[in-house]
């Protein structure tokens, strides 16, 4: 089952780079577009298979491949990565629909999204630490090329450059912790196993774990491993910085639950003080650096690294409701960031600027961009934490559930959270309303073709922000379990939830017989 | 006559607007001759005359017949009287026949106010839908006029003369005979009704004017329909020509109260339509007209708008036409007038530009004002020649003097709000 989601990419991305030059870049998208369909469409086929109730791994997948080094061909799915498998679907095909490619190479361009898309998968499902390295790496030279040839900056050379030299060193970093785990754990072995650390002395732990932190560090990015981010979002054309900041941001920050939290559980308590600190400074550079951009999408690349700081608070807390906060955080920062480029993108497409002065009264409704500036306002709204969106939701778990461990770092990031209305309150004063200028309002037609991905994006922003449980409920089980293993923090324990779970059934918060203290105030009968 | 072709005895104007001075030297318009623009401008006058049309009409109802009515909320309601009224410049018994077609109101407009945008329905929905011809841009125009007064000619001085005031008296206490209250009312504030009857000599003044100009504007759509009007000059031309023939046309104020006419400003005083109804309306509503309400402050100390009326600048031929607010009498309710009456030559072209539909009132908007500097261009080419010299003039200091005329015309356009230069290009939409 699982396969299919790596192996139909892949085969499709060598059929269509061996197709004939005869064909158009119209046929090719096409194509494309039939085979992420299918993806998606699989996608879902395996969240309706998919039973939340079970903790551990589901379709697995195993087949010895070169087990002379190790490497395993074992897959599988959980409450952590199936939503992450969800999002890498619907953004690899906002990716491909979502703009019209015309240029040359459409071939190439085609097959290297592919190989992207298949390298994200396989990151996600990899059950062996060699496996999950090696789709890692698979990432590495689409993107790098995706960005070099593709980019919309002047910059791209110099940014698809850094983005490879950064994810490499990272991939060697993370390389480097798993053949030490590998090598000096009991098992030997690089299959998935999170006692395989265990036997491990605490020292050795740290090493491996601060390494891993390291490595996948790079990948969120956090403070101060950040600096190829920007450049690399802004390089990159609006698809594949969907694909960048939606996807490939969230490999890392898997990668750290997974890997770190996941292998590492005792030496994760030692340092999640330090590592909520740097979320909170992460979380605050992200803010205040985006406040300070004239260009739209710096400051939408800023406030992605201010996101992944609430994400690691969230991860370093380790409760139960701050790492369901992390999963929903991860996939509503996925969804937000996509509809904020993708949007970007359109206005840039039509405008033929992102400068902060140069943009004004796209809302007007006669020669403006009328409904991308109202979705701009909805995403900058959802981005800021609005209540009734996706965004707000997702912090306001990960706020609430890392209150009680990190109260301080916590309420730095909440004070983040203002930060993020101001500079989309700015960008969004700044571009969607004032006065549009005749001299300049002759812009083209938004297509059906660049409002759908929009819309859709939207509409799940909302969806989810009204009924996050449709999201929650496939990881909760998951999050609990990674949780319990994580020994309790220094700090007050916060409140026992109710039924024990973190659960956003509010019916059970309000349920009489809970033993929490919840119960509604009744009033003295008369 | 204004001759087309003359040869160039001066040295080039140093002018920033030279170009433009050359051309209007050599007897065309502000406006760039193309095929483009010629579609653009003859097209709008013929969706301008419609309305035109009803605004003539019911400006002299108002002026004549409401008059100075306390509760005046059927004054749109224009009665057939009125609508059947002969244009004295259309029709067979017409005093001069500018357009061929027919004296009473025109079909298109009563078409369009039997179904509105909507359908037929009683004239009172279609009033309280606003789904009507915007009689309050004329009324805007009016008031512009009014406001600014003191433009030049002798009818706005006879408005402050004691003849006018006697005249105005005897009409309004003819108007208000039996009711005591306003009676009394004018007996403790005489400036009050006085003042009132004053807008509707300006209400009478601006309805002759456009009774004249619609006429005019359907002619020039038939002619170009017909293949006969060909280059922006000739349409320019026929403005000028149009602008001499009707100029003696007299300008008065005839108030009819149960039944008899009250002249408070008779024909006899010879008050002439060029003089005292074209050129201040050209200037009042082309040239300065009042920002829109609420985007300056009128705070002498705000310095927001010119501390003289004479410098004010926010006409159609300064304006923004979009987004709109940025004009002085909103060009959106005339704009929607015009949108109902697009010949389809127009709309097809529109359709292919810009949005399209979407923003054909804008493209619309733009190219009503290409219209008027047209007419403005006539106006200026018409005043040089009543008071200067012929284009083709053989002496070196008349063609100076008209050089300076023409480049001290130009100078009202060298402020950046002017539009002047953007309808240059075609681009400009």
């Amino acid at each position: 089952m699982l396969s299919v989601l790596i192996a139909v990419p892949i085969i499709s991305a060598l059929f269509i780079g061996l197709l004939s030059g005869k064909s158009t870049a119209a046929q090719i998208r096409q194509m494309t577009l039939v085979i992420v369909s299918f993806l998606g469409l699989w996608t879902i086929w395996l969240f309706s298979q998919f039973n939340p109730a079970v903790t551990g791994m589901q379709f697995t997948e195993f087949m010895p491949w070169i087990r002379i080094v190790g490497l395993d061909y074992s897959l599988g799915v959980d409450g952590l990565s199936l939503p992450l498998l969800g999002l890498n679907a619907l953004l690899t095909w906002i990716a491909v629909y979502s703009v019209a490619y015309s240029g040359e190479r459409p071939r190439l361009y085609y097959s290297l999204i592919l190989l992207t898309n298949a390298g994200m998968t396989g990151a996600f499902i990899a059950q062996n630490l060699l496996l999950f390295f090696l789709f890692y790496e698979l990432l590495l030279i689409p993107l790098y090329l995706l960005i070099a040839i593709w980019g919309s900056s002047e910059k791209q050379g110099y940014a698809s450059m850094k983005f490879l030299i950064y994810t490499a060193i990272s991939g060697i970093l993370i390389f480097a912790a798993f053949l030490s785990i590998a090598l000096l754990s009991s098992s030997g072995s690089f299959a998935y196993n999170p006692q395989a650390a265990q036997g491990l002395s605490q020292t050795t732990q740290l090493i491996l774990l601060t390494v891993l932190l390291v490595g996948f560090g790079i990948k969120m990015p956090l403070i101060p491993l950040h600096t190829w981010l920007p450049d690399a979002y802004v390089a990159a054309s609006p698809p594949i910085a969907i694909l960048l900041g939606g996807v490939l941001a969230k490999l890392g920050t898997y990668g750290l639950i997974r890997f770190g939290l996941g292998l590492f559980p005792d030496t994760w308590a030692i340092v999640a003080p330090g590592l909520a600190i740097i979320g909170a400074i992460t979380a605050v550079y992200g803010a205040l650096a985006a406040i300070a951009q004239k260009d739209i999408k710096r400051m939408v690349a800023y406030s992605s690294i201010g996101h992944m700081g609430y994400i690691l608070l969230g991860a370093a807390a380790a409760t139960p409701l701050s790492l369901l906060g992390v999963v929903l955080q991860m996939v509503s920062h996925g969804i937000i960031l996509a509809l904020l480029f993708h949007l970007i993108g359109v206005i840039e497409a039509k405008v033929g600027t992102r400068d902060l002065d140069s943009l004004n009264g796209l809302m007007n409704p006669i020669r403006g961009l009328p409904l991308m500036s109202s979705l701009l306002v909805l995403g900058g709204m959802a981005s800021a934490g609005i209540p009734g969106l996706v965004g707000f939701v997702a912090e306001f778990l990960i706020l609430q559930g890392s209150f009680s461990a990190f109260p301080i770092p916590t309420l730095v990031c909440i004070i983040c959270s203002g930060l993020t209305a101001v500079y989309f309150v700015t960008l969004i004063n700044r571009t969607c309303f004032g006065k549009l200028d005749n001299a300049t309002a002759y812009y083209p037609r938004v297509q059906w073709s660049e409002r759908t991905p929009a819309l859709i994006l939207s509409a799940l922003t909302l969806l989810l922000g009204i009924q996050p449980n449709w999201l929650t409920h496939w990881s909760e089980p998951t999050t609990n379990v990674m949780v319990t293993a994580v020994p309790d923090k220094s700090g007050p324990p916060g409140p026992p939830l109710p039924g024990g779970e973190a659960s956003l059934a509010f019916h059970k918060l309000m349920d009489a017989d809970s033993t929490n203290g919840l119960q509604p105030t009744k009033s003295p009968a008369r | 006559m204004v001759s087309t072709e003359t040869k160039a005895k001066l040295p080039p104007s140093s002018h920033p607007y030279a170009e433009v001075i050359h051309r209007l030297e050599a007897g065309g318009a502000m406006l760039p001759d193309t095929p483009e623009n010629l579609m653009q401008i003859i097209g709008l006058y013929k969706a301008y005359a419609v309305p035109m049309d009803f605004y003539w009409r019911d400006l002299l109802y108002i002026a004549e017949r409401e008059f100075l009515n306390p509760l005046p909320f059927f004054k749109y309601f224009l009665p057939k009287e009125y609508l059947d009224l002969h244009n004295h410049y259309a029709g067979d018994d017409a005093d001069l026949r500018i357009w061929r077609g027919e004296a009473t109101a025109h079909p298109e407009l009563l078409a369009f106010m039997q179904r509105g945008e909507t359908f037929k329905m009683p004239r009172l929905f279609h009033h309280l839908w606003h789904d009507r011809i915007n009689m309050e841009f004329a009324e805007m125009c009016m008031r512009a006029m009014l406001w600014h007064r003191g433009m030049g000619g002798q009818f706005d001085p006879y408005l402050d003369s004691e003849e006018y005031k006697a005249n105005a008296d005897r009409a309004i206490k003819a108007y208000f005979k039996g009711n005591p209250v306003m009676l009394g009312i004018h007996q403790m504030f005489p400036d009050l009704f006085l003042e009132q009857c004053r807008q509707m000599s300006y209400y009478s003044n601006l309805g002759l004017f456009w009774e004249i100009m619609a006429p005019v504007f359907f002619e020039m759509s038939d002619l170009y329909d017909e293949g006969k009007m060909t280059s922006v000059p000739e349409a320019m031309n026929f403005l000028v020509n149009g602008i001499f023939a009707i100029a003696g046309r007299p300008i008065y104020h005839h108030v009819y109260i149960r039944g008899e006419c009250y002249e408070i400003i008779p024909k006899s005083k010879g008050f002439m339509w060029l003089y005292e109804a074209a050129l201040p309306y050209v200037e009042a509503v082309f040239y300065r007209t009042a920002p829109f309400r609420g985007t300056k402050s009128y705070n002498a100390q705000a310095k927001q708008v010119p501390p003289e009326q004479k410098d004010f600048h926010y006409g159609i031929l300064y304006a923004d036409v979009f987004p709109v607010g940025t004009a002085g009498i909103p060009p959106t309710l005339l704009m929607q007038d015009m949108l109902h009456f697009l010949p389809p030559y127009l709309v097809e072209y529109y359709q292919k530009h810009c949005r399209g539909e979407s923003d054909m009132l804008i493209q619309l908007g733009v190219s009503f004002q290409r219209s008027m500097f047209c007419v403005t261009s006539a106006v200026i080419q018409a005043l040089r020649q009543a008071l200067l010299y012929p284009l083709d003039d053989p002496n070196p200091k008349h063609l100076q003097a008209n050089r300076a005329f023409f480049e001290q015309q130009m100078d009202r356009f060298l402020r950046p709000e002017a539009r002047l230069t953007d309808i240059q290009r075609q681009e400009y939409r």
